[in-house]
């Protein structure tokens, strides 16, 4: 695994690359060749309209989507080692949901200049830290240490409480406002400014290299619970700071592009299959498979049906579904 | 003068749940013996074990090895000296026997050519040499044992505490694994229910029953017919190093 990882990693970061690049060459503008290459090389007869689009609209739009997707890839990673659960994605302790109720509460109930002064993502991201304390204090339980399985059970719980919150201000809320809101529950990256990418990318990095320096504590996790203990390994303060990474990571992205969900399910499995699940290449290969995919499946957005756009929650879900059933049956074929 | 015993526990009590289970334990083991902890279901044998890795705080007592306090040993050191062979249930997709063994190695700062060395060699002791580049959520039950049990081997701590250790195996390999502890002449603590298999390899057996110690000594003494029928409830005694059971005592 160790030598397939030595070829398919470098491979990934040209695909990654070369994405990225198509990311930014195609969108909902057509541009000719000539005046791609201009833009790009900053000429100064480049059109000035569409070297904006380019460079503030396409750049960074599609480097924040690489870093969600690697961020969600990292932690949905992360989520499956520290509950010991292929099914455990970053959204599992219900931090997408407390996320979307005090988005759509703040789109729904706030006047536009309290929203436009905080800011949506700011809202969403304490949503998402709100319903993470909740269920970190569900799954408390006196003098011992948090259990996989009622950690699971609490963000489900949790989950459902703010789901019907959600689904309760849709229902109640203004037609023309809440469609506002639904857009942003769907997710999307448009709009990303440059300003909002070093905190995603210095997360991205920090936890990375925190968690690729334990890489052989998580491989021990995955052991089980007592063998990791017996190998020395401090499970319980292990647990809490993939959850605190997770929470950072998964809220930074929500606020950034709405709810994007499948990544940090799915890729995880997909580097998992190719590489095997050993922390040490499991983690860079998910990181930089999820924000290929992420990648291409928000160009697809924008391309699609151009000058629609899609959102990507949309596209993902119908893409997520076919690997996600292979996976089923590999883990079937397991049993 | 008397060295201090490899593994020293001392009025060790732990609560489970908020409650006692384990009350006033103590027991010695000198370097190089293998000692059994040895008693019904429910006993505390387990809670013990898990006590002596570091997975339960106690709630009074203490354990010592060398003289030496665990608490005083840092993790990852105390898991150098103190390896366990443990039942548990991991989540192994995408894990090979290969990367079974090389975690247990790499947890305590192995690696390189050592690490592919000790490996190999406890992969061939266990049988599963040909299939170290398998998926291990497709091992049975008993390789999947014999894997855990090729990391301790691998790893070779100082004080091994084996938690019931012949769980799935094959009478072949029961008798190869506890062979090959024995041959290593290390400090061994751990539960076995197969009594047969304790008057074999145990140089010295401790009977427990409700969180006590009741009894301890050699295995003819300690597996005795009136130990049988009173913690066992089987009528039943140990003749040379076989077990003739009568039947179960019915109450």
């Amino acid at each position: 695994m160790q030598s397939r990882f030595l070829v398919l990693f470098p491979t990934a970061m040209v695909v990654m690359v070369l994405v990225a690049i198509a990311g930014i060459l195609w969108g909902t503008a057509d541009i000719s060749w000539s005046d791609r290459v201009a833009i790009l090389m900053r000429n100064e007869d480049a059109p000035r309209g569409l070297s904006l689009i380019v460079w503030q609209w396409r750049i960074p739009r599609v480097l924040a989507v690489g870093l969600i997707g690697a961020g969600l890839a990292l932690a949905g990673a992360l989520m499956q080692t520290a509950l010991r659960n292929p099914m455990a994605d970053p959204y599992l302790m219900g931090l997408s949901s407390g996320a979307s109720a005090a988005a759509v509460a703040a789109i729904i109930w706030l006047p536009s200049e309290v929203t436009e002064t905080v800011g949506v993502p700011l809202i969403a991201f304490s949503g998402a830290a709100l319903a993470f304390l909740m269920t970190l204090g569900l799954s408390q339980q006196r003098g011992r240490q948090l259990d996989p399985l009622i950690v699971i059970l609490a963000g489900v719980a949790v989950s459902l409480m703010f789901q019907s919150v959600t689904a309760f201000f849709l229902y109640i809320g203004d037609p023309h406002v809440t469609r506002n809101a639904l857009d942003w529950l769907m997710g999307t990256a448009a709009g990303t400014e440059w300003r909002e990418l070093p905190l995603l990318a210095l997360a991205l990095v920090v936890i990375a290299g925190v968690f690729l320096m334990r890489a052989n504590a998580l491989d021990a996790t995955l052991l089980g619970e007592e063998r990791a203990q017996a190998l020395g390994i401090r499970t319980g303060r292990l647990r809490v700071m993939i959850f605190v990474a997770t929470v950072v990571l998964t809220g930074l992205a929500v606020s950034v592009a709405g709810i994007v969900g499948f990544i940090g399910l799915i890729v995880p499995h997909m580097a998992r299959l190719l590489v095997g699940a050993r922390h040490r290449v499991l983690l860079p290969l998910s990181m930089v498979l999820g924000a290929i995919v992420l990648i291409a499946v928000d160009l697809l957005c924008r391309t699609l049906l151009a000058p629609e756009e899609l959102p990507l929650g949309v596209l993902l879900a119908l893409f997520a579904a076919p690997p996600f059933i292979l996976i089923l049956r590999g883990l079937r074929r397991a049993v | 003068m008397q060295s201090d015993p490899a593994l020293d526990i001392r009025n060790l009590s732990v609560d489970v749940g908020g409650k006692p289970y384990v009350q006033g334990v103590s027991l010695a083991v000198p370097k190089g013996e293998v000692h059994c902890l040895l008693g019904p279901n429910g006993a505390g044998k387990t809670t013990v074990l898990r006590t002596i890795y570091r997975a339960e705080r106690p709630a009074a007592g203490e354990i010592a090895a060398d003289g030496r306090d665990i608490e005083d040993y840092a993790y990852h050191e105390w898991a150098r000296k103190c390896g366990a062979l443990v039942q548990s249930s991991g989540l192994l997709a995408g894990l090979t026997p290969s990367d079974i063994v090389e975690i247990g190695l790499s947890a305590l700062g192995l690696d390189g050519v050592d690490l592919v060395l000790r490996r190999d060699e406890a992969l061939k002791l266990v049988g599963l040499i040909q299939k170290r580049n398998q998926p291990a959520d497709r091992l049975s039950g008993g390789e999947l044992q014999r894997c855990y049990f090729a990391q301790l081997l691998a790893c070779d701590p100082e004080i091994y505490i084996l938690d019931e250790p012949t769980n799935h195996l094959d009478l072949h390999y029961q008798l190869v694994l506890l062979n090959e502890v024995k041959r290593r002449s290390r400090t061994v603590l751990m539960t076995l229910h197969d009594l047969n298999l304790v008057a074999r390899y145990c140089d010295h057996v401790h009977l427990i029953s409700s969180g006590r110690i009741v009894d301890h000594g050699k295995p003819a003494d300690v597996l005795s017919r009136q130990n049988l029928m009173e913690h066992f409830l089987v009528d039943a005694h140990l003749n040379m190093q076989s077990l003739v059971i009568n039947g179960p005592v019915l109450r």
